[in-house]
């Protein structure tokens, strides 16, 4: 399971982040920053044409040595990232993928709730038990 | 990766270049020595050849040579150590550090506009001396010596001799077996002779001949004869001479740089006298020691590199030496004209094309007919090994290859290696075609072997070669370069290799614009064994990264904070620090707060290691200053951190201005400034003004109402006209206030500002010594004082100009928003500005901590925060509506003014709760606290009714002995029993206008109408309940003014002063007076006041619901107040006189009232109840009344008071009409009920009393004390025509029956002997009285018109005799008699009411017809006798 998920807003701000807390977060900071660059890059190298039927899931965007980065695009530009562990062999893509498909599920949901200033940062209970479903459980 | 000076071609061929050995004579070097040199350096600014060189290749091709560069250096017999290169890598990296000024471009990618050195010189510094320094080793040839030089002089006594010497030397060296290191590339290595003859010394005759005697020697190509030292050293002051050694010698140069950046210097000192103690070592030993193990590489170390071939004879080189770190460094080749320089020029092209290319040339072509020669037998032999041994072979080999890989050696001679130096040779002379295909020959034959060192080798130079082809016949070979460095590194485990192959790879790379391969290339040559490395090539790959097509930002952002991380892990905290600057611009305020603070963090820590504690506090602060995300604990380091770094800041520099502090946040918008002093709200029964307080929030409503008090208090001053120049006193600015002006703040009275600080972090913070910082400027011009003088010691000022209260301790939790009032006291007057606060930070430690102890913490830092204020925006003009723009904001700035009076005010025995209409008496008392006198006293308020102080009639009547002791607040007179007293007064004497205005502005009677300095004046005040039930907030402000009147220069002086008070009373029910007024029937007898008799009802209820407190009410007195009416007698029985009234009781009075003449002043007419009297005409009671009537008499319709006397001219009839019928039952009397009520708190008895009004209007209808709610107000309708005015009504057919009144007078019982005399006949007398000021006509109808049978049954046996309808004219107020006579035939009783009257106004015709009287039943007894 993921180590790391992030949301990013469009401005490419955080709009949140966690981490398993075994973990050095700054680390995982740096990493999704880092891996913004290749958001940008996989999003402008699709044609300006092909906009509207992209393919929001980017697939893998870097390997670390330690560590393989996720990327996913919203059609708003925001973007979702999920660090997972280069060890962990069980997740394949199609893994991958449904976790972004559930992760913008829930994303939409925070984003209908009226109460939900867009833009802010997220602080909703049901997006983070979605979260923590997708994370390594801490023992 | 970032630009460099060269490009990539030149740096490519300058990495290889022909290396020359030099072996000079121990006299060759003492006359180089000269010139601050060896002769290696002296050649070397002149290695590079500007002419072409030409040579023909193996198939007999001319090939031209371009810029060809060669490398002349002393013979080093030791491979280069490797901790030594280490460090002089190390050294030269920070020695070379960005320049001041140094031209960054802006790089904008996205929304980033990022600042980034476009050049890396210390990059490019470490790359060519690593690229000097490489060992030689033995799979390549490229940095062999190819050639030696050998340097003797003209002055040696046999220079022959000596050049056979080091002939000797060089071939001991190449060819003995004591020294491995020094690698040569051909066997028979070319050695020149060199005679160097110094023009200044020596004889050029005998030089010549020397000269001549070599060559015969040696031969003419392999000699030359080089003059230099064409002058003595000492050089004119006015003489410049280029010095084209400074750029070559940077080694020499860095300990100079490292001396003038100011950071070593004790360092350097050491530094010399460690390499004298060395030298003299050396000196003293004879054997060959390196002299580069000393512990610092510097520029004597150079210089020492050739003296241990030269056995050192005596001590001239060393005092040369010793002389040298004096010396400056600028006097490198003083002894050289420009004629000298170009003599070595021609020297080294002379040595380049006659030497050099011919000897290379000679080389080439052996090497290739070696080849030639033995490529038949090879290939023959290789094909025919296959043929007969191919299936076993193969095995073999792979089995060999683990163990091969790396460590497989050929020898020396062997037939690769000769491919390979026939490659490397053409290679240096730039013939890359023909290398290309020797290195491409060179690495199949490796690679067949698995020698991969060499196949590795072979494979690189191939690459670069390919590159380098004019004309590029061939794409670049990056994968070439990729296997090349990936066999070095892993196979071989050789990590220079590895560097250098990347090195130039990705410089290739890079001019390919293969930025993203660079990138990934430099990334993987990073390793754990090298942090210096690792550092440099993680920055040029972050310099890749932005330099993209697409600029990725965040990537470079990342690997410079990485190529950081190592830089401060190498050392170079310099760089390091560049490093994360540089990464601080992607990073900052985008959000990623947690990576900010790491670098912000970091660059901190660096910075202060740096000593550049400005910057380290800089980048702490803004860890503090954001709403960090960190945890407690770190930010708790981060602030300790923060506070040890600041102060060992503050300590560094005393002097100027105290730097600013982050911590805690200040909410400047919310700062509030208070004039004035502190208040002391109650002391014992005294009760202060409540005034202004900081507590109090604003309110824009109540301030709205004080400012409309003043502004009436003010107007009535100024004679009714409000000064165009008014402004409200404010004596609280917050910023809901209006701060464009400058306040004024008076000498001696405190100024308290109120701060609000928030603590945005998770730990607590302590402030001490808090105080405010501000900037006087006195009156007298020119004489300006900055309190800025007295940041470091508020406690200088103490006494002098500006008190400045210090708060000791101020203690804050985590995130928690606080307020600090802070107090100035002014003692001059002049200009004030409050700047910021000034205090002492720091930070709890964690151990709990005991008060007092925590100063011994030591971690408090002094500084200051500015407190600045943005005015509000704006939003007059079109302009400032278009444009953002603020106005100023002056809250902090007050005028001082000179002494102004300044009153309090006291109230004793004000109570809190009272009953409806209780009159309570209380006193108040004024206090003049300021030096200066102080007059026009006043007070105003919504409120009148509220309160009084009494009037100047006041002692009209004795007062009873006693009463004051009764503590009654009325005044009471003794008197007999039941006897109405009637007084009149005037309404001016209870500062009542006498047009009705409303009397809000009272004037306070000061004895002397002055209050002296520190006077004080008790004056009494009666309040008054007031008659709606509930909590009463009423707002009294106090006006006052200086009793000197001075004519002041300075812009605005408020004149006066205010001084607020708002009474919170609670008022409870008591009872409820209800009032209706009759016209009485009964004609009097007197004549005078036949027509004006009226009754007065007066119905009072118990409402009070406390059935506890409050036991019963008693009515003592009720007084009645008109101008025409005044009460007669009481009607009541006598028994209850002394009328009671418990809970829920209501009882009836009754009074007769009958007009009086008396018309010029309200007369007050008394019934008293019980005695003794109360003079209701006096203090308190009138003083209500008058008060209370005002608002009810302003609601009146103002016709009424005129319509009489002057009936409009064009108006419709019936308004004047109605007016007509109105004024008739009209009444205008004012009825005062006075009462006591008996009420019990705290087991005691308490009398209380009150007075009630009900003003009477109207005959007939109820008027109450209670005023109703006025619905009718509170809901009005918008509308937006305008109303039609609602048509007259007609006078109502009551107000029409007001006009007359019919009395009838007959016995009340007849006798009559019906027997005798059938009929009776009655006189009956109709009395007809015209109420009204018109004439009225009058119409009487006695027809006995029966209208139903009832009343046929029950008059039916009377008639009325004579003329039965009549029609008379009654002028106004006439009473008129009509005879009639009623005529019965039973006895019986009988209803004489019968008549009807129907009256109408004269001149109105049949406009309003009639109105009948209603008939109340006569009734009249006949009885037959």
């Amino acid at each position: 399971m993921a180590v790391c998920i992030a949301v990013v807003a469009k401005e490419n701000y955080p709009l949140y982040i966690r981490s398993v807390p075994s973990e050095n977060e700054l680390k995982f900071h740096y990493t999704v920053h880092t891996s913004l660059d290749v958001v940008e890059e996989k999003v402008s190298a699709v044609g300006k044409v092909l906009v509207d039927q992209r393919e929001l899931y980017l697939g893998l965007l870097y390997p670390t040595e330690d560590y393989k980065v996720y990327g996913y695009v919203t059609n708003s530009k925001v973007k979702f990232v999920i660090v997972v562990e280069s060890s962990n062999t069980s997740l394949r893509d199609n893994e991958i993928r449904s976790m972004f498909r559930k992760l913008h599920n829930s994303f939409t949901d925070v984003m209908c709730n009226p109460f939900y200033n867009p833009g802010d940062l997220i602080q909703s209970k049901a997006f983070d038990s979605v979260v923590s479903s997708m994370m390594v459980q801490a023992c | 990766m970032a630009q460099c000076l060269q490009s990539v071609q030149e740096f490519v061929q300058d990495s290889f270049v022909p290396m020359v050995a030099v072996l000079c004579s121990e006299y060759a070097e003492k006359v180089t020595r000269k010139n601050n040199l060896n002769f290696s350096e002296l050649v070397r600014p002149f290695c590079r050849l500007t002419s072409e060189g030409h040579m023909r290749d193996p198939n007999n091709q001319i090939h031209v040579v371009k810029n060809l560069k060669i490398s002349v250096s002393n013979v080093v017999t030791e491979p280069p150590h490797h901790a030594t290169t280490r460090r002089l890598l190390n050294e030269v990296v920070s020695a070379s550090q960005p320049a001041e000024g140094l031209v960054t471009n802006v790089i904008t990618a996205g929304d980033y506009d990022l600042n980034i050195s476009a050049t890396t010189p210390w990059f490019e510094a470490y790359r060519e001396n690593f690229l000097q320094s490489m060992p030689a080793s033995d799979h390549e040839f490229l940095n062999h010596y190819l050639a030696c030089m050998l340097v003797v002089t003209s002055h040696e006594a046999s220079p022959v001799d000596q050049l056979f010497k080091l002939s000797q030397d060089q071939h001991r060296i190449q060819h003995g077996s004591e020294h491995a290191y020094p690698k040569w590339f051909i066997p028979n290595t070319l050695k020149y002779y060199v005679l160097l003859h110094d023009v200044s010394e020596g004889d050029e005759q005998r030089a010549e001949s020397i000269y001549e005697d070599i060559k015969q020697r040696y031969g003419t190509q392999a000699c030359y004869l080089l003059k230099i030292n064409s002058r003595t050293s000492t050089l004119g002051p006015d003489e410049q001479i280029p010095d084209p050694w400074s750029q070559y010698l940077h080694r020499n140069n860095l300990q100079n740089q490292v001396c003038s950046l100011g950071k070593c210097t004790a360092a350097s000192c050491f530094c010399i006298s460690n390499l004298l103690l060395s030298f003299a070592d050396d000196v003293g030993r004879v054997n060959s020691d390196h002299p580069l193990q000393l512990d610092d590489p510097s520029n004597v170390a150079t210089h020492m590199e050739c003296i241990d071939d030269i056995k050192p004879p005596g001590t001239g080189p060393a005092v040369d030496i010793r002389k040298q770190p004096c010396a400056a460094p600028a006097t490198h080749g003083a002894c050289l004209t420009l004629g000298d320089h170009d003599r070595i020029r021609l020297f080294i092209q002379e040595f380049t094309f006659r030497g050099l290319l011919p000897h290379i040339e000679k080389n080439i072509r052996q090497l290739n007919d070696q080849r030639m020669s033995r490529k038949g037998i090879s290939s023959s032999l290789i094909s025919a090994t296959k043929k007969w041994f191919g299936g076993g072979k193969v095995p073999e080999k792979s089995i060999n290859e683990l163990k091969n890989t790396s460590g497989l050696l050929y020898p020396p001679e062997a037939p690769e290696l000769q491919i390979r130096k026939m490659a490397d040779l053409c290679f240096l002379v730039q013939h890359y075609d023909l290398a290309y295909s020797y290195y491409h020959a060179a690495k199949k034959d490796f690679l067949s072997d698995q020698a991969m060192l060499y196949a590795a080798g072979a494979l690189e130079m191939a690459a670069v070669s390919a590159f380098l082809q004019p004309g590029a016949p061939r794409p670049y070979p990056a994968h070439y370069m990729d296997t090349a460095i990936q066999t070095y590194r892993d196979v071989c485990k050789n990590m220079v290799m590895a560097e250098r192959c990347a090195l130039l790879s990705a410089e290739i790379l890079k001019s390919q614009a293969k930025y993203s391969d660079a990138a990934t290339l430099l990334i993987k040559m990073t390793s754990e064994d090298s942090d210096l490395r690792s550092a440099l090539l993680l920055e040029q790959a972050a310099h890749c990264f932005i330099n993209m097509r697409s600029p990725m930002v965040r990537k470079f952002a990342f690997h410079m904070i990485l190529a950081g991380h190592r830089f401060s892990k190498a050392g170079q905290k310099r760089h390091a620090l560049r490093c994360y600057c540089q990464a601080m611009q992607v990073y900052k305020g985008k959000g990623w707060s947690l990576a900010e603070d790491h670098i912000n963090f970091t660059i901190g820590r660096q910075s202060f290691t740096l000593r550049q504690p400005e910057n380290a506090v800089a980048a702490f602060r803004h860890i503090l200053i954001n709403d960090s995300k960190q945890a407690a604990s770190q930010q708790g380091a981060f602030l300790r951190e923060y506070l040890y770094v600041y102060k060992s800041v503050s300590q560094a520099s005393t002097e100027g201005v105290l730097p600013q502090l982050p911590l805690p946040c200040i909410h400047s918008f919310a700062t509030r400034v208070f004039f004035g002093h502190d208040r002391r709200l109650a002391e014992g029964e005294k009760q202060a003004a409540s005034h202004v307080s900081l507590d109090q929030e604003y309110d824009r409503e109540l301030s709205q109402q004080w400012r409309e008090l003043e502004e009436q208090v003010v107007a009535i001053v100024n004679r009714g006209v409000l000064p165009a120049a008014f402004q409200p006193t404010l004596y609280c600015l917050s910023n809901q206030t209006d701060n464009m002006r400058f306040p004024l703040a008076v000498v001696e009275e405190p100024i308290i500002v109120e701060v609000v600080f928030r603590n945005p972090l998770k730990v607590p913070l302590i402030l001490t010594g808090l105080s405010l910082l501000w900037k006087f400027s006195p009156k007298e011009p020119g004489w300006l004082l900055e309190g800025v003088l007295h940041l470091f010691d508020p406690q200088a000022s103490q006494g002098g100009l500006i008190t400045t209260e210090v708060i000791s301790e101020f203690h804050m939790s985590p995130e928690e928003k606080k307020v600090a009032r802070l107090k100035l006291l002014p003692h001059q007057t002049g200009e004030l500005h409050i700047r910021g606060v000034v205090y002492n930070l720091g930070c709890l430690s964690h151990f709990p901590v005991v008060a007092g102890s925590i100063f011994s913490d030591g971690l408090f830092v002094r500084g200051r925060q500015d407190l600045e204020i943005q005015g509000p925006r704006l939003n007059n003009t079109k302009e400032e509506k278009t444009s953002v723009r603020h106005g100023p904001d002056r809250r902090l700035d007050p005028i001082i003014t000179p002494p102004m009076p300044l009153l309090e005010v006291f109230f004793i025995n004000f109570p809190t709760g009272l009953l409806c209409g209780e009159i309570r008496k209380a006193y108040v008392e004024f206090v003049n606290v300021s030096k200066v006198p102080l007059q026009g006293l006043r007070v105003v308020s919504k409120h009148p009714e509220f309160f009084t102080f009494g009037s100047h009639a006041a002692a009209l009547t004795p007062l009873s002995p006693g009463a004051s002791e009764n503590c009654s607040a009325y005044k009471t007179v003794a008197t007999g029993r039941a006897s109405a007293s009637s007084t009149l007064v005037a309404p001016a004497d209870f500062g009542t206008g006498a047009d009705g205005s409303r009397p809000g502005v009272v004037e306070i009677p000061l004895p002397d109408s002055t209050l002296q300095p520190g006077a004080s004046v008790q004056l009494p005040m009666w309040l008054r309940g007031p008659d709606r039930e509930g909590v009463h907030e009423i707002n009294f402000l106090f006006y006052y003014e200086s009793a000197e009147k001075k004519v002041s220069k300075m812009r605005i002086v408020s004149l006066h002063r205010v001084l607020r008070h708002t009474a919170i009373i609670c008022a409870s029910r008591s009872l409820s007076v209800r009032a209706t007024a009759c016209r009485s029937n009964t004609l009097p007898e007197n004549s005078e006041d036949r027509n004006s008799g009226m009754l007065v009802f007066v119905d009072v209820e118990n409402i009070n619901t406390n059935e506890a407190g409050v036991r019963e009410f008693h009515i003592v007195q009720v007084s009645s107040s008109s101008q025409h009416w005044k009460l007669h007698s009481c009607i009541n029985s006598v028994e209850d006189k002394d009328s009671k009234l418990t809970s829920r009781e209501r009882g009836k009075l009754c009074f007769r009232a009958t007009k009086c003449r008396s018309a010029e002043g309200e007369s007050f007419n008394v019934q008293m109840l019980s005695p003794p009297q109360i003079i209701s005409a006096t203090t308190p009671c009138a003083d209500f009344f008058f008060r209370r009537r005002h608002p009810l008499e302003s609601k009146k319709p103002p016709m009424l008071g005129s319509a009489g006397f002057a009936p409009p001219a064009g108006h419709t009839a019936a308004e004047h009409l109605s007016n007509v019928v109105c004024r008739c039952s009209e009444v205008d009397l004012s009825i005062i009920v006075l009462w006591k009520a008996y009420v019990v708190e705290d087991n005691k008895q308490l009398i209380l009393e009150g007075q009630l009004h009900v003003a009477l209007q109207t005959i007939g209808r109820e008027a109450c004390s209670l005023t109703q709610k006025e619905e009718a107000e509170e809901m009005v309708l918008l509308k937006f025509k305008p109303d039609v005015p609602p048509p007259l009504a007609k006078p109502s057919v009551e107000q029409l029956s007001q006009l007359i009144k019919t009395n009838l007078h007959y016995p009340e019982s007849y006798d009559h002997p019906f027997p005798q005399k059938s009929l009776c006949m009655v006189p009956v007398t109709l009395m007809l009285s015209n109420c009204s000021l018109a004439e009225v006509d009058v119409i009487i109808d006695l027809r006995h018109k029966a209208t139903s049978p009832e009343t046929l049954e029950v008059h039916g046996s009377f008639t009325w005799l004579g003329q039965t309808q009549y029609k008379l004219p009654l002028r106004a107020q006439e009473v008129r008699k009509l005879r009639l006579t009623a005529c019965f035939i039973h006895a019986g009783v009988y209803n004489l009411g019968t008549p009807r009257v129907f009256a109408k106004l004269a001149e109105q015709g049949s406009m309003c017809e009639a109105s009948r009287q209603s008939a109340t039943p006569a009734l009249i007894i006949i009885n037959s006798v």
